[in-house]
């Protein structure tokens, strides 16, 4: 059924990109973003995941060769990617805030002082 | 050293530098205009009248306006006029070329060369904040931009046709001395048929380059009063006049370098004939070499710059663009195309 | 008890990872004890300089003694083949790079102290100043995949944040807005890749990485190519990514522009060099060169024309700084040798001489608080070392000689014709024909702004300007130095700085055997291991700066000393308050008036052939985040299929 989780991620992902693409206004820019995110997240897990393996935790000594166990480095990329995308949920929802005060908006086809 | 050092200072004051420069062009700027007037059936000034013009200037006092920045507006003459006279260095006379400067400058080196001069004269008119300067500069930058795509054209199917029939090891060449070399060998390259549209273009491409009627929109003095140049008075504008005279001499020498380069041939076998050797041999050489130059070079500018000035009206900015880049980059693409496919 | 010896750390092996946790540890500090000034400025200082210096003392073992230097953190050296630790590596091409970066760094932080210092928020500052410093470096010097997505998620936050630090100037929150969300669409595509790649090789080691993808095609690789290719283009700004520069350029104060545009760039040019060259090793497929070639054309040109149309000093700065990127990326994508050191060459240029254009025009702006070259005029008689500085700047984007731009487009002329010959691709020589043209478009671009802001009429408004402080003209001044300087010394360039640089994009398994030992390429890849092509640089052309600075020189000085005994300085000016008659400019007998042909319309004949494509652009560069964002869709969705059909 692992494949299901890809079919899963793929689909956030792209799910992500049509709400960055479709939607006009800045919020839901910004759960685009997150949804994009989270998708990679997905993709990530995923690929580190074996079936039927254990938890990647072991006291010393505890670790023998049939030891069977998920791969933990994509678990520690995704907590480093996860940390990342708050960040940057932060971030883009407090420029978002600034932007209405200044704009008095949130429709990204009226925020183009800049273009040309 | 000290003998290197005083050629390089005759090279650069006495020629084929400065004063060779100085006669050649304003002697090159007299006879275009007592071409051109001929050719509209009036008497015309005198030969020498660019000499006069140009020392009467210098005697004149030079107003400098309020409004501009005397630092530039003064040396930026200055600067086009040497940047000019240096590149003129790099432009063999047939076989006379000076060992030391043949590895400074190739051909493409010389295309930003000749831009300096350009910058220079809108450096200074930009100095002098007069708005009929602005409009100059902005047509005169216009121009030079024209220019660049069939020239650049031109000089890439000439380094690459030489490239090739000289079996380099990358195909190309950009050393002007060794298309200068190969065509006393082989032939002018006007010989060939894939380069005389190329040839064309570069004719049609001088008076642009030059600034010359009908392509003076930049210097339009019917219409914004000599443009850049509309605040300069005294020996600032006699030089800028020099400059102009100057570069008609380095874009026909250049024409003639690159698509008649073979004619010198010959005359060094007279030379040789008559019975002279040695130093005297290489200085009869020499001096038959320029006067061959000039000689070509009149022709080239009675051709190349009287005629069409006589027989046109200036062009409006957004046509000599337009001239440019259609109908001259047409003819000089074809020479590329025809040049890269071995024609 | 063992006994630390401090002297152990003095070794060059730990100068990279020092260079890189200085900018961290200087970002921690100003947190931390900031609040006073001068010690902000102490530790800023010390960061960016110590960092600089111990780069510097890196060129002899590496540039010229040719090592490579690999860092495994805590000792955690590879064991069976297999890279376990977290690794920095260090050769030419970092050295290069990260060479680049402190030096721009260090200048705009020189700048920063006077430039900045009218601002609040100055700690905060400093701070995301020297994170966005210390992710580029951390980026370049890396050796570890995840560890460059990671840097490269600092710098990216580190430039939003900057970018929208003066947020009261129009357009730098929606430009930092913008930024963030394409940014964030790269930075997803990167991690994206990098976890592809991860499952494909079970390593995230780049020296590993490129001993294993070489070997396995596949449908996987294909899309990890796409994704981290498009996710460095992000990085790099070139089409069609462009506006987003534009945008955080023009709208960030300027010593960020300089960072944004001298340094973050070439992050995103190390990127795609590094993968293309050393990861996946695609550089000798015909269709990988066109690309690369096509893209970095279609940026010159686009960003010229593009550039040409603005009326505002930064925004035009940040068109051309994409379209030098364009020259970088087309240079880099011939594969050969001289390609590849005109494009490193030029990469260095650009950063001096646009990090020298951008403070030119923070000063302007600091002066004046305007940068619309509607409003700005005759600054040259207020502000003449500016002037001058920015004229070294302009004659070195616009490759007139003998500055450094014209030295670096000069050889980037020849590799592309050379290549054009090589191959009997005509199309390369249509490179050629872009690349001279855009250069002289450059120039005309670069008169208007010379005309507009610091020639032509005063108007009312600047009539208070001055000169700036010391302190910016001085870091100003370092740069048009070093402009100068690696214009008149070609060959000392190539020889110690882009010629070494230039030499490992061709031997990538040297690279790989530094890393995981020697023979390891040999033995894991077998036949088809990257054999060591020995290229050397050759110019078919020549160009002698110095010979002709001095011809020049002589020539000027013989000028000078005949105008000045002609009386050629005999001139006649206004002494008195009021202006005379006489030397107030010619109205043609009107009254004197306020008549300056605006920046915008100044290149009217060149502009009118071209209405309908410059209408095309001005619609197309809409300003919408969405159509950017659709952009960079269409963009991965179409290096994805060309990655599918090809690799």
């Amino acid at each position: 059924m692992i494949i299901l989780n890809y079919i899963a991620s793929f689909f956030l992902i792209v799910l992500g990109l049509y709400c960055i693409v479709m939607k006009y206004n800045l919020v839901k820019t910004v759960i685009g973003l997150s949804i994009m995110d989270y998708g990679v997240n997905l993709l990530i897990i995923t690929i580190g995941y074996n079936p039927g393996g254990t938890a990647p935790i072991f006291t010393p000594g505890e670790l023998q060769a049939a030891s069977y166990f998920v791969d933990p480095i994509p678990q520690a990329l995704t907590l480093t990617s996860i940390v990342i995308g708050a960040c940057v949920t932060a971030m883009s929802l407090s420029l978002v805030m600034k932007l209405k005060e200044m704009y008095g908006t949130l429709d990204t086809r009226e925020i183009r002082r800049l273009r040309g | 050293m000290i003998l290197d050092a005083l050629k390089t200072l005759i090279y650069v004051l006495i020629f084929p530098g400065f004063l060779f420069c100085f006669l050649t062009g304003l002697l090159l700027a007299g006879i275009d205009r007592k071409l051109v007037a001929r050719m509209q059936k009036r008497v015309g000034p005198p030969i020498l009248q660019p000499f006069y013009d140009f020392f009467k200037l210098c005697g004149k006092k030079t107003i400098v306006p309020a409004a501009a920045n005397k630092t530039v507006f003064l040396i930026a003459p200055l600067l086009g006029l040497a940047a000019l006279v240096v590149l003129q260095l790099f432009i063999p006379v047939f076989q006379f070329q000076i060992p030391a400067f043949a590895n400074v400058a190739d051909l493409i080196v010389i295309l930003y060369l000749l831009l300096i001069p350009a910058v220079s004269i809108i450096l200074g008119g930009a100095s002098t904040g007069s708005p009929y300067a602005g409009i100059g500069l902005s047509r005169e930058m216009v121009t030079v931009l024209a220019c660049e795509l069939p020239l650049v054209l031109v000089l890439l199917s000439v380094g690459r046709s030489v490239g090739m029939a000289i079996g380099a090891k990358e195909g190309i060449t950009f050393s002007l001395s060794t298309i200068v070399r190969y065509q006393l060998e082989s032939g002018s390259l006007i010989c060939k048929a894939s380069l005389i549209p190329a040839a064309i273009a570069f004719l049609l491409v001088i008076p642009g380059e030059t600034g010359n009627h009908p392509f003076d929109a930049a210097e339009a003095e019917t219409e914004i009063c000599e443009g850049m140049l509309a605040e300069y008075s005294g020996a600032p504008l006699g030089v800028f006049k020099l400059s102009h005279a100057i570069k008609m001499l380095t874009m026909t020498s250049l024409f003639i370098m690159l698509f008649f380069g073979g004619i010198g041939t010959g005359i060094g076998n007279l030379v040789a004939l008559i019975g002279l050797t040695g130093g005297a041999a290489a200085a009869v050489t020499m001096l038959l070499d320029v006067l061959v130059l000039f000689v070509l070079c009149v022709i080239v500018t009675a051709v190349g710059i009287s005629f069409v000035h006589a027989v046109t009206a200036r062009l409006k900015i957004e046509q000599i663009f337009k001239y440019y880049w259609t109908v001259v980059s047409a003819l000089a693409l074809l020479s590329l195309v025809l040049v890269w496919y071995g024609l | 008890m063992s006994h630390i010896n401090l002297l152990y750390l003095l070794d060059p092996l730990h100068f990279p990872i020092f260079s890189i946790m200085l900018y961290f540890l200087g970002a921690f500090c100003i947190v931390l004890f900031g609040k006073n000034r001068i010690v902000r400025n102490c530790i800023a200082f010390v960061a960016t300089g110590l960092s600089l210096t111990l780069l510097c003392l890196l060129i002899k073992p590496i540039m010229i003694q040719n090592a490579i230097l690999p860092y495994w953190m805590g000792y955690r050296v590879p064991a069976g083949g297999y890279a376990i630790g977290i690794a920095l590596e260090v050769d030419a091409l970092s050295l290069f790079f990260g060479l680049l970066i402190a030096t721009a760094v260090f200048v705009s932080c020189l700048y920063s102290f006077s430039y900045m210092s009218e601002d609040d928020n100055e700690p905060q500052y400093y701070t995301l100043f020297l994170m966005l410093a210390g992710g580029v470096m951390g980026l370049v010097l890396s050796g570890d995949l995840f560890n460059m997505f990671i840097m490269v998620e600092i710098l990216t936050f580190a430039a939003v944040a900057l970018t929208a630090f003066r947020n009261r100037v129009t357009g730098a929150l929606e430009a930092a807005f913008k930024y963030l969300v394409v940014g964030c669409i790269g930075s997803t595509c990167i991690l994206a890749g990098t976890i592809i790649l991860y499952q494909q090789a079970h390593t995230l080691n780049l020296a590993q990485l490129a001993t294993i993808i070489p070997l396995c095609k596949g449908t996987n690789i294909s899309i990890a190519f796409a994704l981290l290719f498009i996710g460095f283009c992000t990085k790099a700004f070139i089409v069609p990514f462009h506006p987003l520069a534009a945008d955080a350029h023009g709208a960030a104060p300027a010593p960020v522009s300089v960072l944004i545009s001298g340094v973050l760039t070439k992050s995103g040019i190390y990127g795609i060099i590094r993968l293309a060259y050393f990861l996946f090793q695609t550089m000798n497929l015909g269709t990988m060169q066109f690309w690369l070639v096509f893209l970095g054309s279609v940026s010159m040109f686009v960003c010229v024309t593009m550039a040409l149309a603005q009326h505002d000093f930064k925004r035009l700065l940040a068109f051309h700084s994409i379209s030098q990127i364009g020259y970088v990326l087309t240079a880099i994508g011939l594969a050969t040798a001289l390609g590849a050191s005109a494009g490193l060459y030029h990469a260095m240029n650009h950063t001096l001489f646009k990090g020298l254009l951008f403070l030119t025009a923070g000063a302007v702006l600091h002066e004046t608080g305007t940068t619309d070259l509607g409003k700005l005029g005759g600054l040259s008689k207020k502000m003449p070392h500016t002037t001058v500085l920015f004229l070294i700047g302009a004659a070195s984007i616009s490759g007139i000689p003998p500055f450094n731009g014209f030295a670096s487009k000069w050889l980037i002329y020849q590799a592309t014709y050379e290549k054009a010959a090589e191959t009997g691709n005509i199309g390369f020589a249509f490179v050629t024909i872009v690349a001279l043209v855009t250069s002289t478009l450059t120039l005309a671009s670069f008169v208007k702004v010379t005309q507009s802001v610091f020639f032509g009429q005063l108007p009312k408004e600047c009539e208070n300007a001055k000169e700036v402080s010391f302190g910016m003209r001085f870091a100003m001044g370092i740069l048009a130095v070093l402009c100068t300087i690696t214009g008149l010394f070609p060959n000392m360039v190539q020889q110690y700085l882009t010629g070494p640089a230039a030499k490992t994009l061709f031997h990538v398994s040297r690279y790989i055997n530094a890393m995981m030992g020697s023979g390891y390429a040999e033995s894991t890849m077998g036949a088809s291991a990257p054999e060591a092509a020995t290229r050397t640089i050759e110019t078919v052309g020549v160009w002698n700066p110095v010979n002709w600075l001095m011809l020049l020189m002589i020539a000027l000085l013989a000028i000078c000393i005949v105008a000045i005994a002609s009386k050629y300085d005999a001139v006649r000016e206004n002494k008195s308050e009021k202006v005379e008659a006489k030397y107030s400019l010619f109205y043609g007998g009107e009254d004197t008036v306020f008549s300056q042909v605006g920046g915008g319309d100044l290149f009217w004949g060149f502009k009118h052939n071209w209405r309908h494509y410059f209408s095309f652009m001005h619609d197309l560069h809409s300003g919408i985040v969405n159509d950017y964002s659709l952009w960079a869709v269409i963009a991965l969705a179409l290096a994805m299929v060309y990655a599918l059909i090809v690799l």
